[in-house]
């Protein structure tokens, strides 16, 4: 019992870390992001190539992780999709689609389709805490991702461009009279979001095994989270992550392993029910933090 | 005819035109919402340290005027000349950083966001530091004591009035060189709308800038303004000082009703 949420708990973290940049654009930008998928791998991909080829350690190799995809979601934005954002939801949905697709058959082609996974020395090791047994690493990892998320928030709350953001995200009319530039805003909130996808990718490489459509079973839970914990909500992300993770666990030891992703989502058609704005969905809409 | 009124406004008593050019020169103004224009031929000029109305019915054009001058909207012909350089056409997000700021119609306020939150983002592309920042948001608490209680309350949770105020220092933490406030009064009981007449009064004696102020009501227009514009479906049909629009016959039976 105290295994299965010990398990839940750890798996939460990295969810809540998954799903925080992709809330994230969807909140700021009205970006229903599908090229959060690839970024995710992308990520994994960058650590797994350091450890390989130089011997990085993975936790090591987080931030060059983050800064490639930073610097790609940022061209990625300015380049393309913000030619597109005022057409509305459907056509950037079809974009970040399309982008999603050239990234996972580029990655197919170059590093083909075999299971990877990042090994250091420590990976089989644990904790073993009265009958539970908690592995190094996913604690680190579940560590990280909770810190990452931390710091995530105080940006967005106590920064003059973490407030630029939330500004545009609920106004970006009025934001544009104070002086926001709010095509770079939306460039920075992208980036960000491809690097937060990056250090989540990063963090996979370590506990799962990878591929180039890794990505893809992240982002139907980092989507099943977002509307769980409310468009935009750090908060809700965090507790939509744990929530997510601790459901799955237990549906993964009472009904099975292949259930999982029925769970997810039988949680958001409860939740677009029950409370469509979310658990912790903000008072205005648009609002993001 | 505009021309002649404006001339002779200059001299009246009262409103004295400062020397040296205007701070805002606008000529021959046309905007268009794609096929279907809605100002055209406008001129008007604010001189520095002047408060300046535009008034009119609604649909006059009024807003749309001081959109364009923001930057918030592009006009399709016609020059907007502020401190001596052309700005027409130009981005809202530099209008701000030239000192052109405007107060919307409407509050436009981060609603998710603090009072105190929404204040700091009226600074947001000021570049004279921390220090001034701050002296300048001292100032607003002073003009508004009810924000300075609830500065850590959410913007949208405001009645209304509030809500008026908080977009007013909002616009005054750009510290601009010229304030462009959109319907001010609109929806508001006339208790606060007097208190927001004084409230602007105020600003204009304790700071060095200039005012260009869009009201429906021109009473209130001409309480604060020393010069008014008035507007008439798209086109300017009358200048002059405050003054000189009260004692017109035509204005007082369209605009006030006696």
């Amino acid at each position: 019992m105290s295994q299965i949420v010990v398990n839940g708990l750890l798996t939460g973290g990295l969810y809540a870390l998954v799903a925080v940049g992709f809330s994230l654009v969807w909140g700021v930008m009205n970006v229903v992001n599908i090229a959060h998928a690839a970024y995710i791998m992308l990520g994994a991909y960058v650590s797994y190539w350091l450890y390989q080829l130089y011997g990085w350690d993975p936790f090591l190799s987080i931030p060059a992780a983050m800064a490639v995809l930073f610097v790609f979601g940022y061209l990625v934005a300015s380049l393309v999709l913000n030619r597109v954002i005022r057409y509305g939801l459907v056509m950037t949905l079809v974009l970040t689609f399309g982008i999603d697709l050239i990234l996972q058959n580029a990655a197919l082609m170059l590093w083909s389709a075999d299971y990877r996974s990042v090994t250091p020395a420590y990976a089989g090791q644990g904790l073993a805490l009265g009958g539970v047994m908690v592995p190094y690493v996913r604690l680190a990892v579940f560590v990280l991702a909770i810190v990452f998320v931390i710091l995530f928030s105080l940006f967005l709350s106590r920064t003059r461009m973490g407030n630029a953001i939330q500004a545009t995200a609920l106004n970006p009319a009025a934001a544009e009279l104070t002086g926001v530039r709010i095509e770079r805003i939306y460039a920075l909130t992208y980036a960000i979001g491809a690097a937060l996808a990056a250090a989540a990718g990063s963090m996979i490489s370590v506990v799962y095994t990878i591929q180039p459509q890794v990505g893809n079973v992240f982002l139907t839970r980092a989507f099943v989270i977002t509307v769980l914990g409310g468009l935009g909500s750090i908060p809700g992300a965090l507790l939509g992550g744990v929530l997510l993770g601790l459901a799955e666990s237990f549906a993964t030891v009472t009904v099975g392993i292949g259930w999982s992703e029925a769970v997810s989502f039988s949680l958001l058609v409860i939740i677009l029910i029950v409370r469509p704005q979310g658990l912790l969905g903000r008072r205005f809409f648009g609002g993001v933090g | 005819m505009a021309d002649a009124t404006l001339q002779q406004g200059a001299g009246a008593p009262g409103a004295p035109h400062p020397a040296g050019p205007p701070l805002l020169k606008v000529e021959g103004l046309e905007v268009a919402y794609g096929e279907v224009q809605v100002l055209w031929d406008v001129d008007l000029e604010v001189y520095d340290r002047q408060v300046a109305a535009l008034v009119g019915s609604n649909g006059a054009g009024k807003s749309t005027a001081l959109k364009t001058i923001a930057g918030a909207l592009k006009p399709k012909g016609g020059r907007i000349v502020f401190d001596g350089a052309d700005v027409a056409g130009q981005a809202a997000a530099d209008a701000v950083r030239r000192g052109i700021v405007l107060v919307p119609e409407g509050r436009q306020l981060f609603a998710g966001m603090t009072v105190h939150e929404n204040l700091m983002m009226g600074a947001y592309a000021r570049r004279d530091g921390l220090r001034a920042i701050r002296e300048d948001l001292d100032w607003v608490y002073s003009l508004f004591p009810e924000l300075t209680k609830k500065r850590g309350q959410l913007a949208g949770t405001m009645s209304g009035g509030e809500q008026q105020m908080c977009a007013i220092g909002r616009g005054l933490m750009g510290r601009p060189r010229l304030l462009l406030l959109d319907e001010l009064s609109l929806g508001l009981a006339p208790v606060i709308v007097d208190r927001l007449v004084e409230i602007v009064t105020r600003i204009h004696r304790e700071r060095d800038l200039a005012i260009l102020l869009v009201e429906q009501d021109l009473n209130v227009a001409l309480a604060m303004a020393e010069r008014g514009y008035v507007l008439e479906t798209g086109r300017l049909v009358k200048a002059g000082t405050a003054d000189e629009l009260l004692a017109d016959e035509s204005i007082r039976t369209a605009y006030l009703g006696i």
